[in-house]
């Protein structure tokens, strides 16, 4: 790199932080609000090692605190895979009371029936009973 | 031995750097929400995960941070479009039309030392949009080097660390990028 490319690098630069200043209302107030939520978590986070730190010196021992044992160590998760357990569970017996319902409804029809079943599967018995309709 | 930062260091650190993180993150994804997702992201993950380290160590750390968000932003949205493709069918018209706010449009209050005259505003926003403009069409890598190296005026070994790459490619990157500048500015007629 030259002397002169760094000049000129500098020069875009400083049009780069001109363009910054002239950032949109909407756009800067959030870029506040990303800080301020930030900002917050960081005081949720002290208050956390404050908490664990006092856990440690109450006797507590094991003070892992893992991210993938937070994850599973969640409530949230739990309840989550409770409720895909149970949806999941309860599908399948839906389906199986529908099946049970069709299968119910299908031998009444058949019982119901004066004719055998047979019957209706046989063709010349079809064109009788066209004919017969006739005269 | 290196202070640890403090809540107002920390403060300080992300007031003065948001601006720029999100104008490098605008460069990349060209979507204003997205951008804004991924400089909140990076603020979060900085504040939840680093903030024991030391005050020293926060812009390289944001700047990994940062860098790895955009990167993740688009791994997400090339899934994302993978599924939007399958389920074209089912998509309705777009709805982002409605999300416009004029008042939105308006510039923010900085205490820049603006020029007062309009005729010369009008005229550094253009270039400064020429600028953005060329920025956002150089390859993803010259751009980040340009960036961090001349921006966030980070040296070579820094730049090298934040991109993990090596210093000579740096150097590589840089002079492109300035090079790839210099030649879409001067076709614009604009020589800063």
């Amino acid at each position: 790199m030259t002397t002169r490319d760094e000049d000129f690098a500098k020069k875009i630069t400083t049009y780069l932080d001109h363009g910054t200043a002239d950032l949109k209302a909407g756009t800067a107030y959030r870029l506040q609000l990303a800080r301020a939520e930030a900002l917050a978590r960081l005081a949720d986070a002290d208050r956390v090692a404050e908490f664990r730190v006092a856990g440690a010196h109450a006797g507590s021992g094991s003070v892992t605190a893992g991210g993938s044992r937070r994850f599973w160590a969640s409530g949230r998760v739990w309840i989550g895979i409770a409720l895909i357990g149970a949806a999941v569970f309860g599908y399948q017996q839906w389906q199986a009371y529908q099946l049970q319902n069709d299968i119910e409804e299908m031998d009444a029809a058949i019982l119901s029936s004066d004719l055998p079943i047979d019957a209706y599967l046989d063709r010349g018995f079809q064109n009788w009973l066209k004919h017969a309709s006739f005269e | 031995m290196l202070a640890l930062a403090s809540a107002h260091e920390i403060s300080v650190f992300l007031a003065g750097v948001e601006r720029r993180a999100f104008k490098q993150a605008m460069f990349a994804v060209r979507d204003e929400h997205g951008a804004l997702d991924i400089v909140q992201d990076a603020m979060l993950k900085l504040t939840e995960k680093y903030a024991g380290k030391p005050a020293a160590e926060l812009p390289m750390l944001f700047q990994r941070i940062l860098q790895n968000t955009i990167h993740d932003h688009f791994r997400r949205q090339k899934v994302r479009s993978t599924w939007t493709t399958l389920l074209s069918a089912l998509g309705k018209g777009d709805e982002k039309e409605d999300d416009f706010d004029p008042l939105e449009t308006l510039p923010a209050k900085s205490d820049s030392n603006s020029n007062s005259d309009p005729a010369q505003q009008l005229e550094q926003r253009q270039i400064i949009a020429t600028i953005e403009h060329a920025l956002e069409r150089l390859p993803a890598r010259q751009r980040e080097a340009f960036l961090l190296r001349y921006w966030e005026e980070f040296d070579v070994a820094e730049t090298a660390a934040a991109m993990g790459c090596s210093e000579g490619s740096v150097k590589t990157h840089c002079s492109r990028a300035v090079h790839a500048l210099a030649a879409t500015l001067t076709a614009k007629g604009i020589l800063p």
